[in-house]
């Protein structure tokens, strides 16, 4: 939980089914009845013009890129500076992408992983953690063995 | 009906740039388009069509009656913020080519040079728009945004550090032969860049547009009154706005590829309109409220290819004695950031052989919105 977060509003359209997910623990997105499609952020109905149902995802994922994210910030986020920013891009396909926080285990820091610790297409895994109250949200663990990363850089 | 060739910006008018400014941003407004009425010659009276941005927060109103304008036949607000400004002269050339309106001011106002004016400052503690679904996970500012993009381009393409480096030297160095720049007086170099603080890795502060106080207008006409007027008209030759569907804007990392943004939509139907071609082309002026989104609108607007945008500003060049002179009053970078309205002045100075960074004998202007929010473009050129 960080403190003062700006918090989502839950009452947006074609969302019900993702918040409701989350507060079961769980990551779902919208999937097309009709091709398979999955699309985030929510929307009325997939581009083939098929209906779309909320179906839980793998939570399993890959870094698309991040920043490091330096002072001054909203205030609730100052306490954490430096800290990584990511998207982040679905197993199930290559554009269904999330913003996301990096922790290193469920429920550590925010502010924990830091750039040395990053290579692009390294592997994510989700963890669903309250924002504020009432509101869950995924973040993502860092997969790799932080002491095998320079083979990767 | 075409717009191509048939409405002109007949006047440009700005007040001072910078911090802190005295004025309210209403009287700021009425400076600024008093000047440009003074530019091209016309009266209050003559101006029967008002353009500006949706987040202009001077009433329309309130110019029209404190500059004694109209009667109005005429008012249209361009979306988007930064990506505004080409729309705000094109939704005015367009009702002055169409019939409706004769002549028209455009207006941006702005006092942010304060930090709690900051639009992402005011970030509200229930997020209902799209922004929701990327603030929760520490995506603030539009910088954060930018610098998301920049570094998955660069993971694509190389690295861009010393073009972004060159990019912030050159407009300094343009903003230092224009006394009216806010960053007049202070040249800044390429070790000065490399020394800045960073504020969202890979982008420093130097990446990052000014925060100022100002206005800037300017007045369209139809091309027929051009030989009327006190200064050479600047011809609209083609206009575009561009959105592709599951864009949103800034946060937009959910289309298949994000590194092509709505400026390639812009692009092609620019350049639909026109024989003109991007090797025309004497100066552009690109949205820079971000040193990449330079990077990004030289590709789009087909002056480098896909990749190709660093090389093309290290190699051949975006000062003037380069094959693209980029920015020449100092941009949003080190001019003014006023949403890109005083990016459009400098194209029309150059076009009349007045800027005080001139590229000799320059015909054709490109000036374009936002890269990374629904946007726009104006192609410009003197008259025959």
């Amino acid at each position: 939980m960080i403190d003062g977060i700006p918090l989502p509003a839950r009452d947006g359209p074609f969302e019900q089914g993702f918040w409701d997910a989350l507060d079961k623990g769980v990551l779902a997105h919208q999937q097309c009845a009709s091709c398979g499609k999955w699309t985030f952020p929510p929307r009325w109905r997939c581009l083939c013009g098929g209906a779309l149902q909320y179906r839980p995802v793998s939570g399993k994922g890959r870094l698309w890129s991040w920043t490091q994210v330096h002072a001054p910030v909203l205030p609730a986020f100052a306490p954490l500076t430096p800290y990584i920013a990511a998207i982040v891009e679905l197993e199930e396909q290559s554009d269904l992408r999330m913003a996301g926080m990096l922790v290193r285990d469920a429920g550590g820091r925010l502010n924990a992983v830091t750039p040395a610790d990053l290579y692009i297409g390294m592997k994510l895994e989700t963890v669903i953690a309250p924002l504020g109250s009432g509101v869950n949200w995924p973040q993502w663990k860092t997969l790799h063995s932080f002491t095998e990363r320079q083979s990767h850089d | 009906m075409s717009l191509s060739g048939n409405v002109v910006i007949a006047g440009i008018g700005q007040t001072v740039y910078g911090k802190g400014l005295a004025q309210s941003e209403r009287e700021l407004a009425c400076m600024a388009i008093d000047a440009a009425l003074k530019d091209a010659g016309l009266q209050p009276s003559e101006i029967d069509a008002l353009s500006s941005y949706t987040m202009e927060a001077t009433p329309d109103f309130d110019v029209a009656r404190d500059l004694g304008l109209g009667p109005i036949h005429y008012l249209s607000q361009s979306p988007h913020g930064g990506g505004a400004g080409p729309g705000a002269v094109g939704h005015a050339a367009l009702a002055i080519a169409g019939g409706v309106a004769k002549a028209a001011v455009v207006w941006r106002a702005r006092k942010r040079s304060q930090a709690a004016s900051r639009v992402w400052a005011q970030s509200s503690a229930m997020l209902q728009d799209h922004w929701k679904w990327s603030r929760p996970s520490g995506v603030l500012r539009p910088v954060d945004e930018v610098a998301l993009l920049t570094r998955r381009y660069m993971h694509e393409h190389g690295d861009v550090v010393p073009a972004l480096a060159e990019i912030a030297v050159t407009l300094r160095r343009y903003a230092c032969a224009n006394p009216a720049a806010a960053m007049y007086g202070k040249p800044i170099s390429a070790e000065d860049y490399h020394a800045s603080r960073m504020v969202a890795d890979p982008l420093r502060l130097f990446d990052n547009c000014l925060e100022s106080d100002g206005a800037a207008a300017l007045v369209l006409v139809a091309a027929e009154r051009a030989a009327s007027l006190q200064n050479p008209g600047v011809v609209i030759e083609a206009f575009s706005q561009g959105l592709f569907s599951g864009h949103q804007s800034m946060a937009d990392f959910h289309r298949p590829d994000p590194l092509t943004s709505n400026s390639a939509a812009t692009a092609e139907n620019l350049w639909r309109q026109t024989a003109l071609r991007p090797k025309d082309v004497d100066v552009a002026q690109f949205y820079d409220a971000f040193s990449p989104l330079i990077l990004f609108s030289l590709e789009a607007y087909g002056f480098a290819p896909k990749g190709g945008a660093a090389r093309f500003v290290l190699e051949q060049g975006i000062s003037l004695d380069g094959a693209l002179p980029v920015n020449t009053s100092g941009g949003s970078l080190s001019e003014a950031y006023l949403h890109g309205m005083n990016l459009i002045l400098e194209a029309v100075r150059q076009l009349r052989g007045q800027s005080l960074n001139q590229k000799r004998d320059a015909r054709v202007a490109l000036v374009t919105g936002c890269d990374v929010t629904p946007n726009g473009a104006l192609l410009l050129r003197r008259a025959a």
